[in-house]
């Protein structure tokens, strides 16, 4: 069973986060994102985060989001992007969730 | 989208998802943004509107080769500084209205993703003011432009997305499809994305209808032909001014503009020679048939979409006239029928029909044959200072703007010239296919979520004024001030000795009648003949002076001596709730009532109940209102004395049964229940007594009160299903209202008792207690329940089983029925006749205070349950 290691994500996501980057590019393990603290998502924030899972997905590892404050899961939402409702737990649909 | 378009298109698709895949990213950003962030957004991308603006005319009408330079300058400046005003400082995030008085909340949602179609005629002003709306709702917005205007609409898209970008918005939120020859493919693929939210259609018909064919949501706009009016009243040199800056305001491209002048003859010369003197040309009628043939494509019977824009030299060159070059207006007088005149149709140019009319009427109508010439719910306008005038053509013509002194173009965008909300798409309703007639602008770019609190009504305690209580007390009507009287009453008053008791206490030059012919259910016909012996005697004092049917009448009897217009249709309407019926009673009224009860039973002389009987229907109608509370109520027990013991029973078992349903009422206060509870301590107390003892009037006096009380009880809170079942069996057997109620009274306490199948929706009633509340009964009468019920001490079901074991004991020491059996009503008889009990019981009004909503099926178990000869519980 893989390793899990938990970042915590900062008060506004702008854009790409480099520790999580590096913690993926270094291969030691799955990868649980903690958006506790985070107030903000911006559109390049949302790209990276999608960018993101195609990563883990070509490494055999998988990101997972935890903590969502409600105004971030609705971005999520109102994205219609399967595969960060899919890391927030959601079940995977084929075509726009909501 | 089909694997066959990706494969025949190729890259046109991936450029379809690509430009609404950045514009959903952005709408879901948006999501997160504050009034604050959104406000200064839009005010950066309205002053770069602002700067654009000449800018963006001058590309416009390079492009298009369409329109006046100067008015597409204003046009530009409309859709930023106007609208900016307008909306600068709406709320558009978060809560934005409060209702206090409705306890209410409105909530912005964001649409999501909007697909923005941006005309020919306006391609720079439409694009800024969608593009600021959008911006000002948090929405994300794609342009399609008209082919013919892309770069200047793209342009004008550009130029505010820059200056929002910089100000803080999301990336993408505002995207458009580039020029190119399949920049309607792209469109059209659009309108079917499934990632676009709405379709904000400003354009051509056929696109228009496109949009609306989609199967989405879309906000689109109709065809116009104006129609403007010239009344005799109005200014004439004024509107002559109002109507050249409107027609000819970037050459009449605007939809809104006047199309048909129709013109009063008392003011048709001086208009005319005003238009003339200011620059206008007048054609003759072979002037106005080459003109038609131009300006009207003869393919499609449509204007020609080829001069659309152009001024009015350069339609005059096009059908062969010689005019100046400066000419303002082509002025035809339309002639003949108008409904089949070619020109009595939407030309954007600078040709304008001529009516010459002879009345309002005819003006109306001529208005009218334009305006239903394919533009109903657009634009229409009159010019009068006679505001009946302006009512009467604004009532007949079906516009969205019926604009009134104003030039019709510049007056339809809002703003300018009047408070209309700022626009450059004008809704026009079912009249031109469309879902609103608003100057559509940011309110209809928002999901308004409603947020509707509970409504706690306002709950109010109501009775009679003045209640005279002890024995003895009928010598109060000695200081009553009256000179005239009615007595209202039963015949057996008199052989009773109470009629006389009365006579001898009203004031020596009092003027008194007496009518009598009250009965144990009184009709509608009693009732009249009581109002005409009112009406004859003009009483200013009626005294009811009986048991509950005489206090009812008179009640009734009051109201339509007071009101005789009075409806009785209008104020008897069945109910669901009080404060929603239909029923309208007088505020007030005129002539004092006195009720003198001589039963301890119904209450109503504090009650705002009255009951009558309609023999057509041989059902009991019931009318509620504080109009009908009496003023005084003479509360003497001495009157109760000579009732027999079977009497005393019955009508005490009504107040008792008052008292109960009072209590678990879903209307029951405080208020009600303190006298409710007092009300069925008395009864315990005083009704064994006073049946075997009837001439002690201390029991007599304890009974009285607790009648009193538990009307009081009820005028507030009302009853419930026991007294439904009564009603109904009492109707259909002839059975004494109290004593029917009397069979029901063990059956219904332990159903109310019990956890419903439905609870009755009220908002009053937050708390399903009615269990609860009888054993508070039961504590307040000291009851202690019986440990061989194997039931917990003081436990709720224990008390309520003490509580109807108490009322079995109460009603058998009187020799009162406890059930239908018991009446003597046969078993065969019975059940031939349930049907319509339980229909006649699920229809009465007293359900719909019950603590529980008694479904059909449970109203005949209720009855059945009540059937057999009744053992203690």
């Amino acid at each position: 069973m893989k390793h899990t290691e938990t970042v915590k994500i900062k008060v506004a996501l702008l854009r790409g986060v480099d520790e999580v980057d590096r913690l993926l590019a270094a291969g030691s393990g799955n990868l649980e994102l903690d958006f506790t603290e985070v107030n903000f998502i911006s559109v390049e924030g949302l790209e990276w985060l999608e960018e993101l899972q195609l990563r883990a997905q070509s490494q055999g590892a998988t990101v997972t989001f935890i903590n969502l404050q409600p105004e971030q899961y609705k971005v999520f939402k109102v994205a219609h992007i399967d595969s960060l409702l899919k890391a927030c737990g959601a079940p995977m649909r084929s075509g726009p969730s909501c | 989208m089909t694997s066959s378009t990706r494969e025949k298109e190729p890259g046109l698709v991936e450029q379809v998802d690509h430009l609404v895949r950045q514009a959903r990213l952005a709408a879901a950003v948006f999501t997160q943004y504050s009034q604050e962030q959104v406000d200064n957004i839009v005010k950066a991308m309205a002053l770069a509107a602002i700067d654009a603006s000449p800018r963006l005319a001058m590309v416009a009408c390079e492009e298009t080769r369409m329109g006046v330079l100067e008015d597409k300058v204003l046009k530009n400046l409309v859709a930023s500084e106007f609208l900016y005003k307008q909306i600068r400082d709406k709320r558009t995030v978060g809560v934005i209205k409060e209702f206090p008085e409705d306890n209410m909340m409105e909530i912005a949602e964001p649409i999501g993703v909007i697909l923005a179609l941006a005309p020919v005629t306006n391609p720079t002003s439409t694009v800024i003011f969608k593009s600021l709306c959008a911006a000002k709702t948090r929405n994300s917005i794609i342009f399609s432009p008209h082919l013919m205007a892309a770069n200047s609409s793209n342009m004008a898209a550009s130029i505010l997305y820059e200056a929002a970008l910089a100000a803080g918005a999301p990336k993408g939120f505002i995207t458009w499809v580039e020029k190119s020859a399949r920049l309607r493919r792209e469109t059209e693929l659009m309108m079917v994305h499934p990632e676009v939210d709405l379709i904000f259609a400003t354009g051509g018909t056929q696109m228009v209808k496109a949009a609306y064919s989609s199967g989405k949501p879309a906000l689109g706009v109709g065809p116009g032909n104006t129609p403007v009016y010239i009344h005799k009243s109005a200014s004439v040199l004024s509107a002559v001014m109002d109507i050249i800056i409107s027609k000819t305001f970037d050459n009449g491209t605007e939809c809104p503009s006047e199309q048909t002048l129709i013109i009063d003859s008392e003011v048709y010369d001086e208009a005319m020679a005003e238009f003339q003197r200011l620059g206008c040309y007048l054609c003759s009628a072979d002037e106005v048939n080459k003109v038609a043939d131009v300006a009207i494509d003869p393919k499609t019977g449509s204007m020609n979409y080829r001069l659309v824009g152009q001024s009015a030299a350069a339609v005059a060159e096009e059908a062969g006239l010689s005019v100046e070059p400066a000419t303002k207006i082509l002025l035809c007088p339309l002639e003949g029928d108008l409904r089949y005149h070619k020109l009595a149709k939407e030309k954007l140019m600078p040709v304008m029909g001529i009516v010459k009319v002879d009345s309002i009427e005819e003006g109306i109508n001529r208005a009218l044959d334009v305006n239903y010439c394919g533009g109903t719910g657009h634009t229409s306008g009159i010019f009068a200072t006679d505001d009946k005038a302006i009512e009467r053509f604004a009532t007949n013509i079906n516009a969205g703007r019926i604009i009134v002194n104003c030039p019709t173009s510049l007056g339809g965008f809002g703003g300018f010239y009047n408070n209309l909300d700022t626009t450059f798409s004008f809704g026009c309703g079912t009249g031109g296919g469309n879902i609103t007639t608003d100057n559509v602008g940011i309110k209809n770019l928002i999901n308004y979520k409603r947020v509707p609190r509970r409504r706690n009504f306002t709950l109010t305690f109501q009775t009679t004024k003045n209640i005279y209580i002890n024995p003895g007390s009928i010598e109060h009507l000695r200081s009553v001030k009256t000179k005239s009287a009615v007595v209202v009453t039963s015949r057996s008053a008199a052989s009773r000795g109470h009629l006389s008791l009365v006579l001898e206490r009203l004031p020596a030059d009092c003027n008194v009648d007496v009518f009598s012919q009250i009965g144990v259910e009184p009709d509608w016909e009693t009732i009249k003949e009581g109002i005409a012996t009112m009406r004859h005697s003009k009483p200013d004092t009626i005294i009811a002076l009986g048991g509950g049917s005489v206090m009812d009448a008179a009640k009734i009897m009051r109201l339509f001596y007071d009101w005789p217009d009075l409806d009785l249709k209008d104020i008897s309407a069945n109910f669901l709730d009080f404060r929603h019926r239909l029923n309208v009673f007088p505020k007030d009224v005129k002539t004092q009532l006195v009720a003198i009860p001589t039963t301890s039973g119904t209450g109503s002389e504090v009650t705002p109940f009255a009951v009558y009987k309609d023999n057509t229907t041989k059902h009991k109608v019931s009318l509620v209102d504080e109009s009908l509370l009496p003023a005084v109520a003479i509360l003497d027990a001495n009157l109760t004395r000579s009732l027999p013991p079977r009497i005393t029973a019955d009508t005490a078992v009504d107040a008792l049964t008052h008292a109960l349903e009072a209590l678990v009422s879903i209307l029951s206060t405080d208020y009600t229940d303190g006298l409710a509870l007092e009300a069925i301590r008395l009864i315990f107390e005083a009704l064994p007594a006073a049946v075997a003892d009837g001439g002690n009037v201390l029991w007599r006096h304890k009974l009285h009160n607790a009648a009193c009380l538990a009307g009081m009880a009820i005028g507030n809170a009302s009853v419930g299903v026991n007294h439904a079942l009564a009603h109904s069996l009492g109707a259909a057997f002839d059975v004494p209202h109290g004593r029917a109620n009397g069979v029901f009274l063990l059956t219904t306490i332990a159903y109310n008792a019990g956890i419903p199948t439905k609870f009755i929706p009220h908002s009053t009633y937050p708390l399903f207690v009615a269990d609860k509340k009888y054993a508070r009964a039961a504590q307040f009468l000291d009851l202690v329940e019986d440990e061989s019920a194997g039931l917990a001490h003081k436990s709720v079901p224990g008390l309520v089983l003490a509580l109807r074991r108490a009322v079995y004991d109460l009603l058998r020491q009187v020799d009162q029925p406890l059930s239908i059996e018991e009446l003597g009503i046969g078993q065969d008889e019975f059940h031939s006749r349930l049907p319509a009990l339980v229909e006649s019981a699920y229809n009465d009004m007293s359900m719909r205070t019950n603590p529980r909503l008694p479904i059909l099926v449970e109203v005949g178990e209720l009855f059945l349950h009540s059937y057999q000869t009744r053992q203690r519980p």
